[in-house]
């Protein structure tokens, strides 16, 4: 539980990290519309060319950044599954006929199982996935023995290729740009550029500076919890109730008797906090000052230009196109 | 059978790259029966960390641990059940709050004593007897254990795994924060224990003057590494003890400002306040 990394903040020293987080987060919202403003994969490459080049100027890891899309592969190799398999414009590039009868169905799920099994031994997950992808496709084109259930066509058109390819890069950019974000900012500083952001919405009733505190105390005490919790499981294993050893039932006992004492533990802790906070004269409300004041450079001012450059690309690209 | 520290280190890990080593190629052996041993050493010298090894709350980074027969190494070994391990080796931790998660104390008591399948009416009247061997009375059965004071729940702690009745006793620390009087019962509670049942006792504490007087056997930590494995008089008489950055203990420090003072002869290694006494009267008749 300790390899639990809140944020994905890793230090460093590229211009990157010198900017003030209200720019980078404006930024970032910015850039995103720029980018769905596009309307070609020829601009969108582009895009993503840039993308790699403010990268390589950060002087952050590419290896760091494709790390941070892997939770996210799934859902791009769905979007581009659907967006192939569903979109019916454009000229018919393939169409080959599918059949669902009981012998495919049964290989099947006899292949989903091994898939499965196999994937248990954690290496080459990616690659499987692949293989049972093109397993199931050559079982249902090919095995077509009778009694056939059903039979289906799969199309695939000019612009779903388009459009799948279009849709990944876009979504691509799009992670890619929120994290570097994440990777070259605080979670603290990025809540301090939030807190002054959202500063203008006190108009209507959102106190910022409350909503700030409220962010990075819980940023700042998730890993005690978790430390805390670790403790106990330690106090309990050294009293003959270890978390790994034991049936369902047992497990199920013992994360009740875990999470009784992380309540009352977690509570103690605020009230210590508050003790600790008011005892240094912390008034809620009351308007405070910073150790490390934002400040605004010519960086920023820089970055701000480049930033409005980009969006105004993208839009004399739309209204020409 | 026993406890046997093979090479044992340890590294703690701090983030991604980083490890810091607490522990560093300890060996050492620690009989199951009739040993009173004190672990000493300096803050963060890896006391702590030594003492989580002794009953496998955590695993060795390299080397190995014997206890009992089984060897904990680096990786869970499921042949071997850890539970059972622990109702050998009973760990007290330094800070009791960590140990302490039941609504009342007579639940967090009997919490090990049913964990290992002792019926509750019996684990209840293991609770009763414990908690007075540390000395509370029964009024305490029913308190939450988060509302009482440091010193209460040093001892409500030791009572829950002294109910657990193992074999080797390792206490963290237990007579920090308690006032002197609460020292000397603790101690003379654990050597009685030590005398009636013949159990292993291992205690770690800054108080030389407890280890000079209570203890068999001194184990000491100087940053990471264990640099003496003796008898307290041989640690007093002859270990460079600044070096291991440790102290005399008080008794001695004062006879041998007394030598000095009035150059006098006491034989400056007594192990009691009384037998120092004892020594200065005899010195003052002569
Ligand atoms: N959970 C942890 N994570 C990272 N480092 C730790 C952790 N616990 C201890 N350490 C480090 O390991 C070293 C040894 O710590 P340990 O708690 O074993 O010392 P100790 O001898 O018990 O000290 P003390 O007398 O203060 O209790 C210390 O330098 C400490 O900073
Ligand atoms: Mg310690």
């Amino acid at each position: 539980m300790k390899n639990i990394v809140i944020g994905q903040y890793v230090p460093g020293d590229g211009f990157l990290y010198r900017l003030d987080p209200r720019t980078k987060l404006i930024a970032v919202i910015i850039l995103m519309v720029a980018v769905f403003l596009l309307e070609t994969i020829i601009e969108l490459v582009v895009a993503f060319g840039l993308v790699i080049l403010l990268l390589i100027a950060g002087k952050i890891s590419i290896v760091r950044v494709a790390k941070g899309l892997k939770p996210l592969f799934v859902l791009l190799l769905f979007t581009f599954f659907f967006q192939i398999l569903f979109n019916k414009e454009g000229t018919l590039l393939v169409e080959e006929i599918l059949s669902l009868n009981p012998a495919n169905l049964g290989l099947g799920l006899l292949l989903t199982v091994l898939w499965r099994l196999l994937a248990r031994f954690g290496k080459f997950k990616t690659i499987l996935l692949f293989l049972w992808i093109a397993g199931i496709y050559c079982l249902l084109r090919y095995v077509a023995i009778a009694p056939q259930w059903t039979t289906f066509s799969l199309q695939i058109h000019e612009k779903g290729i388009e459009m799948s390819v279009f849709v990944v890069i876009r979504l691509l950019i799009i992670i890619s740009l929120s994290t570097i974000m994440t990777l070259t900012t605080k979670p603290t500083d990025l809540t301090q550029g939030l807190e002054k952001l959202m500063r203008p919405l006190k108009v209507i009733g959102i106190k910022s500076d409350d909503f700030a505190l409220i962010i990075s105390i819980s940023l700042r005490y998730i890993p005690t919890i978790l430390d805390e919790a670790n403790k106990i499981m330690a106090a309990q294993a050294s009293r003959g109730a270890d978390f790994s050893e034991g049936g369902l039932k047992e497990k199920i006992k013992q994360v009740i008797s875990l999470l009784v004492p992380m309540f009352i533990i977690a509570f103690k802790r605020s009230e210590e906090l508050a003790d600790a906070m008011e005892s240094r004269n912390f008034v809620p409300g009351k308007k405070r000052t910073r150790i490390h004041e934002l400040s605004f450079g010519w960086k920023d001012a820089v970055t701000s230009v480049v930033i409005l450059l980009c969006l105004a690309a993208s839009i004399t690209l739309k209204v020409i196109g | 059978m026993g406890i046997r520290f093979r090479e044992v280190s340890y590294h703690y890990p701090q983030n991604h790259l980083q490890f810091h080593q607490a522990i560093e190629k300890i060996s050492f052996q620690v009989s199951a029966k009739g040993e009173f041993i004190a672990l000493v050493g300096h803050t963060g010298s890896g006391k702590s960390t030594l003492a989580q090894h002794m009953n496998a709350l955590i695993f060795p980074t390299e080397g190995s641990v014997e206890i009992f027969g089984h060897s904990v190494t680096r990786k869970r070994n499921r042949k071997i059940r850890y539970n059972d391990l622990r109702k050998h080796v009973g760990l007290v931790f330094q800070f009791p709050e960590y140990q302490l998660f039941e609504e009342t104390v007579e639940k967090d008591i009997i919490f090990g004593p049913l964990n290992y399948k002792v019926p509750l009416d019996e684990a209840k009247t293991i609770a009763l007897k414990t908690l007075a061997q540390v000395g509370l009375d029964e009024s305490y059965l029913n308190r939450n254990p988060f509302n009482l004071s440091g010193g209460e729940k040093k001892r409500v702690s030791i009572a829950g795994i002294l109910a657990l009745d193992p074999d080797i006793l390792v206490l963290d620390e237990p007579t920090s924060g308690l006032d002197p009087e609460g020292k000397r019962v603790l101690m003379d509670l654990f050597q009685s224990i030590q005398f009636e049942t013949d159990k292993t006792i291992v205690i770690i504490t800054h108080d030389m003057d407890l280890v000079y007087q209570y203890t068999s056997r001194v184990l000491v930590m100087n940053q990471g590494k264990l640099v003496f494995d003796g008898t307290p008089e041989k640690l007093f008489r002859t270990a460079p003890l600044t070096e291991y950055q440790l102290s005399m203990p008080e008794t001695i420090k004062v006879l041998q400002a007394i030598n000095e003072r009035l150059g006098l002869s006491i034989d400056i290694y007594q192990k009691t306040a009384e037998a120092a006494i004892q020594a200065i009267k005899e010195a003052v008749r002569q």
